[in-house]
């Protein structure tokens, strides 16, 4: 099977650096819920996305989470 | 026969030992020297670099593993080494007419095992009665006083382990690459050289590492504040003592628990620290250096610290020390540097006093720290070349310094429980910053002139969002410096094993970012062969070398250890040909069709501009992905030399620009035929 986001071999539904990017864009979201006080996590995820400081994983994967 | 590395080396020797009256001979092209010295008839000729190679005897290049290796003429083992053969038959010509034997190539590991393999295979096993000329600057003092004081060169432990480290090196590199181009070719790939060297594994490793940890870095955002306070007619801003707030909510707390409030300088603190001055220059300090202020790569400081040693400018670059001998006569360089316009004055002032230089605290047995030797440049030296050598001038004179004194001053602002920072620096004595100049890096920063007790009032309070910076890539630099600290690689090779990361494709050159063939390349390896990638292998070999090179043996037994422990991961890898060679193809497919695409299409603005080959002309051209849209975007390209993607786009039209690679050096060029900059991206 190949992940739907860069088209690697997949180890679940995602290549192991999309699991991967996906663990800490997980992790990482109470911690903007907390930084804000609210925010919705499409919300998040297109911050996440726009933001120059993101990893090019962590942006295909908000990209892909994001739908 | 003195056998030099170089042909500028042997010029120099010959220069200096017969007072610049040597005849120049030509012996099937190759230049030799002759004269007379102290009633002795003297030969002198050069080596162009390595002569002789390990290599696989067998004529299969394909099989594996391979633990038989053989030294062979550069010529035999790589076709681009032809001259090696013409330079061999010279050098054996000459050697049957002489008598005694002098290995004055640079005493080193490498400098070792040149002089060593032709004494030994092209003089007629001339290795172990030979001797040994060692000297780190070639000036005619340096050599003359070499030269009369000749060691033997036996039972040198520099060659044994100069040849033991070319034996791992091999067979690591042609099994590692056999198993890995073969599992490529068995998945159907068309055959490609995969490689991963003995250090190069490790050091791509490092590289991956951070480049996992950048692509899958999520910023977490924070904010800083900071406060304008108002009094005794100044106005200035302070920091405030926390460096972050995690939430929006508590650094808008500060802005309004302080707005408008009093605030009162306490701990106003000013004291005066002294700053010693920079250590003398190891090849590393002296790369790392060059990298921070002009940006100069590790391999290319190190190539132009070599032109100014062959110059006679500066000491033998290759080393570790940090440390200036007394014997290197530090009057003698100052005051012979002091006749170059630029050094006069500062030179006048040092010799003034007592000459005592702060050492640091790497040595090495063979050659000193980098320094001048005091030697004007004959020639006009390239900006590069005066840069470095200017650098390696200042670095000395600073070494003999007096430490600087520094000012440092801070204050808190306290508003109730609140408090903001002022902290600032100034230089109040430069001692060595005079001489090293520009390149001592402290800048002043004043702050307000408060005191104990002056009240201002807080204007504002400023908040800003942040978030936290992805770590940063390695560069060329701070690579070099992760492998001096995890002990891998050695002070000569380092500089090239990065190089050649690029080369082969796991590093782009630009900004060091690993390619997908590199992520591949480290991935596979952590999973089929761990030891390959893993430092502390690397680290071991590599302590087990310098046993040898100092003398304590022991060569045998590490190739035999070396082999064992190559055998498991060649067995992992062999067993698991399948697999891997899908994880390299899928790479290298990727790879091959990145390397066409060279940026977004302008014109379009959906598609991508990309290398083609016209079926018709066989000639390459741009043309845009786009084409069966309608976009008919295109541009001819140079037909010859290999062509890169620069990382920006033109600023003038935004076309690609592209690197032709194939002449002397790789040029720029905007692909656009109608760029208003043409020649200018």
């Amino acid at each position: 099977m190949k992940c739907p986001v860069c088209g690697r071999e997949a180890v679940t539904d995602l290549c192991r650096y999309h699991v991967e990017a996906k663990g800490k864009v997980e992790v990482a979201y109470p911690h903007w819920v907390k930084a804000y006080g609210n925010m919705g996590w499409e919300d998040f995820l297109d911050n996440v996305k726009r933001n120059p400081q993101s990893g090019q994983w962590v942006k295909e994967i908000a990209e892909f989470l994001r739908g | 026969m003195v056998i030099c590395e170089k042909p500028d080396a042997a010029r120099r020797v010959s220069d200096a030992l017969s007072g610049g009256a040597s005849r120049i001979e030509q012996i099937e092209g190759t230049t030799v020297f002759r004269f007379n010295r102290k009633g002795e008839e003297f030969v002198v000729c050069a080596a162009q670099g390595h002569l002789y190679d390990v290599s696989d005897p067998s004529e299969e290049r394909t099989v594996y593993p391979v633990f038989d290796v053989e030294w062979y003429s550069s010529d035999l083992v790589d076709e681009e080494s032809r001259s090696a053969a013409r330079r061999i038959s010279a050098i054996r010509k000459l050697a049957l007419g002489a008598s005694k034997f002098v290995n004055a190539c640079d005493f080193d590991v490498e400098g070792e095992t040149i002089g060593y393999n032709l004494l030994k295979y092209t003089c007629g096993g001339k290795e172990k009665s030979a001797l040994r000329a060692t000297f780190s600057t070639l000036t005619e003092e340096d050599l003359v006083k070499a030269f009369d004081n000749l060691k033997p060169q036996a039972g040198s432990g520099l060659a044994r382990a100069g040849r033991t480290r070319h034996a791992i090196d091999f067979v690591w590199g042609v099994n590692l690459s056999r198993a890995l181009s073969q599992s490529a070719l068995g998945s159907g790939h068309r055959y490609r050289t995969v490689s991963i060297g003995r250090v190069q594994g490790p050091t791509l490793g490092f590289l991956v590492e951070r480049e996992r940890e950048i692509r899958t870095f999520v910023p977490v955002p924070y904010w800083k504040t900071s406060g304008t306070f108002e009094g005794d007619g100044m106005s200035f801003t302070a920091e405030y003592s926390k460096e972050r707030f995690e939430t929006k909510q508590s650094a808008n707390k500060i802005r309004e628990e302080c707005v408008g409030r009093q605030a009162i300088a306490t701990a106003v603190r000013r004291r005066t620290i002294q700053v010693g001055p920079p250590v003398p220059f190891s090849i590393g300090d002296l790369q790392k250096e060059a990298y921070r202020l002009f940006g100069y790569t590790p391999s290319r400081t190190l190539q132009i610290a070599e032109k100014l040693y062959l110059g006679a400018l500066i000491s033998y670059p290759r080393t570790g020390s940090q440390r200036l001998p007394p014997s290197i006569n530090y009057r003698r360089i100052i005051q012979s540097s002091g006749r170059i316009p630029a050094y006069s004055a500062h030179a006048s002032e040092l010799l003034k006093g007592e000459l005592k230089p702060v050492q640091g605290a790497k040595s090495d047995a063979a050659h000193p720290a980098i320094h001048p030797t005091g030697e004007k440049p004959k020639r006009p030296l390239e900006a590069s070349e005066s840069a470095v050598f200017d650098l390696v001038v200042r670095r000395f004179f600073a070494a003999f310094g007096p430490s600087a004194r520094r000012e440092l001053a801070e204050a808190t602002l306290a508003v109730g429980e609140h408090e903001f920072s002022l902290v600032g620096g100034r230089t109040t004595f430069p001692g060595w910053m005079k001489y090293y100049g520009r390149y001592s890096g402290y800048r002043d920063v004043e702050i307000p002139r408060v005191s104990d007790g002056d009240r201002f009032r807080v204007v504002g309070v400023a908040l800003e969002e942040k978030f936290e910076r992805m770590p940063p890539r390695y560069n060329q630099s701070s690579l070099l410096e992760k492998m001096e600290r995890e002990e891998i690689g050695t002070k000569a090779t380092r500089a090239e094993i990065i190089a050649t990361l690029v080369e082969r494709g796991y590093v782009s050159g630009e900004n060091m970012e690993v390619t997908d063939l590199g992520l591949s390349v480290v991935e596979t390896m952590a999973e089929y062969a761990p030891s390959i990638i893993s430092t502390e292998l690397t680290r071991q070999i590599e302590g087990k070398l310098e046993v040898v090179e100092g003398g304590g043996g022991g060569e045998a037994e590490l190739l035999r250890e070396t082999v064992r422990s190559l055998v498991g991961q060649l067995a992992e890898l062999s067993a698991n040909e399948e697999e891997v060679g899908r994880e390299i193809d899928s790479a290298l497919t990727a790879a091959v069709a990145k390397s066409f695409v060279l940026g977004k299409c302008p014109v379009c603005k959906a598609g991508n501009l990309r290398i083609i080959r016209s079926k018709a002309t066989k000639k390459r051209f741009v043309g845009c992905s786009n084409y069966s849209s309608g976009c008919r975007a295109s541009a001819p390209l140079p037909q010859k030399g290999s062509l890169r993607a620069a990382s920006k786009p033109c600023e003038r039209c935004s076309w690609p620009v592209i690197y032709v690679v194939g002449g002397r050096r790789p040029w720029r060029l905007c692909v656009n035929p109608n760029c208003p900059g043409k020649g200018k991206p």
